[in-house]
């Protein structure tokens, strides 16, 4: 069977989710320990695609169970 | 255990789980040209541009980076595959495109440039702690203070050859073994093409520095 007629579960299909989300507190994070964060910089341009994923799967999600 | 390697440790997991993605909603085929091809891209080019002086570029700082292949960090294996995945997957959502289906081609690889400009504030203002390269010329433009605007158009300009490339091949009508192969040799043209690229923006603008 072909890997993609299967719908894989929650957590594989948000890995791409949870890996920016890894990335982007670690280096906050860091950025924050050392004292050295840049919102303009580190925070809002990856931030707003992250926001704008999550709108997105909240609104796919919303429309998914009005049908 | 030291900070950054740790980082180049998390990092190499991390794709490893963006690979089990793949292969789960991608497909066999479509993993298996990606993410070797961007291996390849990756320990290439990064080995070309740290080692051959005349592009005037940047090398890698060995105060900063543990594992090497070469001039080049082992992190840099997988550096533009994930964040190029991480580009085309984020993009797609948001669109709600595929790219290899043909639904919203176009936008899903002009967000995808813009995931990545993003993407190349993140680490370059990540590298104002850790300096991961030393560059070997003074950017002409930077951007919010110290991000050299290079950066962000090499980022985007790397998302556009590959992403273009990949889709070119992976339409070719052959076996997956011989698309596999042809996208990793492809790599030969896509480095000179992203030079080229930065070179662009470079000569464009070389007037304000």
């Amino acid at each position: 069977m072909n890997s993609r007629d299967k719908r894989p579960n929650f957590f594989v299909r948000e890995i791409p989710f949870i890996v920016l989300l890894v990335f982007w507190v670690i280096y906050a994070g860091i950025e924050i320990i050392r004292d050295r964060l840049d919102l303009l910089t580190s925070i809002i341009p990856t931030g707003l695609f992250i926001i704008a994923y999550i709108v997105v799967k909240l609104i796919s999600k919303d429309q998914a169970g009005q049908k | 255990m030291d900070t950054f390697l740790a980082l180049e440790l998390i990092a190499l997991a991390l794709t490893g789980l963006l690979i089990w993605h793949s292969a789960s909603t991608r497909g066999a085929a479509f993993t298996w040209m990606f993410f070797p091809g961007g291996a390849l891209l990756g320990l290439v080019r990064e080995n070309v541009v740290a080692q051959v002086a005349a592009l005037n570029l940047y090398s890698y700082n060995p105060a900063t980076f543990h594992l090497w292949i070469g001039a080049a960090p082992l992190i840099l294996m997988v550096f533009w595959s994930y964040t190029i995945y991480l580009a085309l997957t984020f993009s797609e959502t948001i669109i709600g495109g595929d790219l290899i289906g043909g639904k919203r081609r176009v936008w899903i690889i002009l967000l995808s440039m813009a995931f990545m400009a993003s993407y190349a504030c993140l680490n370059e203002a990540f590298a104002g702690i850790y300096p991961m390269v030393l560059w070997k010329f003074k950017p002409a433009l930077t951007v919010w203070g110290s991000t050299p605007a290079m950066a962000l158009w090499g980022y985007a300009g790397m998302a556009l050859i590959f992403l273009l490339t990949l889709l070119l091949v992976y339409k070719l009508r052959i076996r997956t073994l011989y698309r596999v192969l042809i996208f990793c040799a492809s790599v030969v043209v896509m480095i000179p093409l992203h030079l080229l690229w930065i070179a662009i923006f470079r000569l464009a603008t070389s007037a304000i520095g």
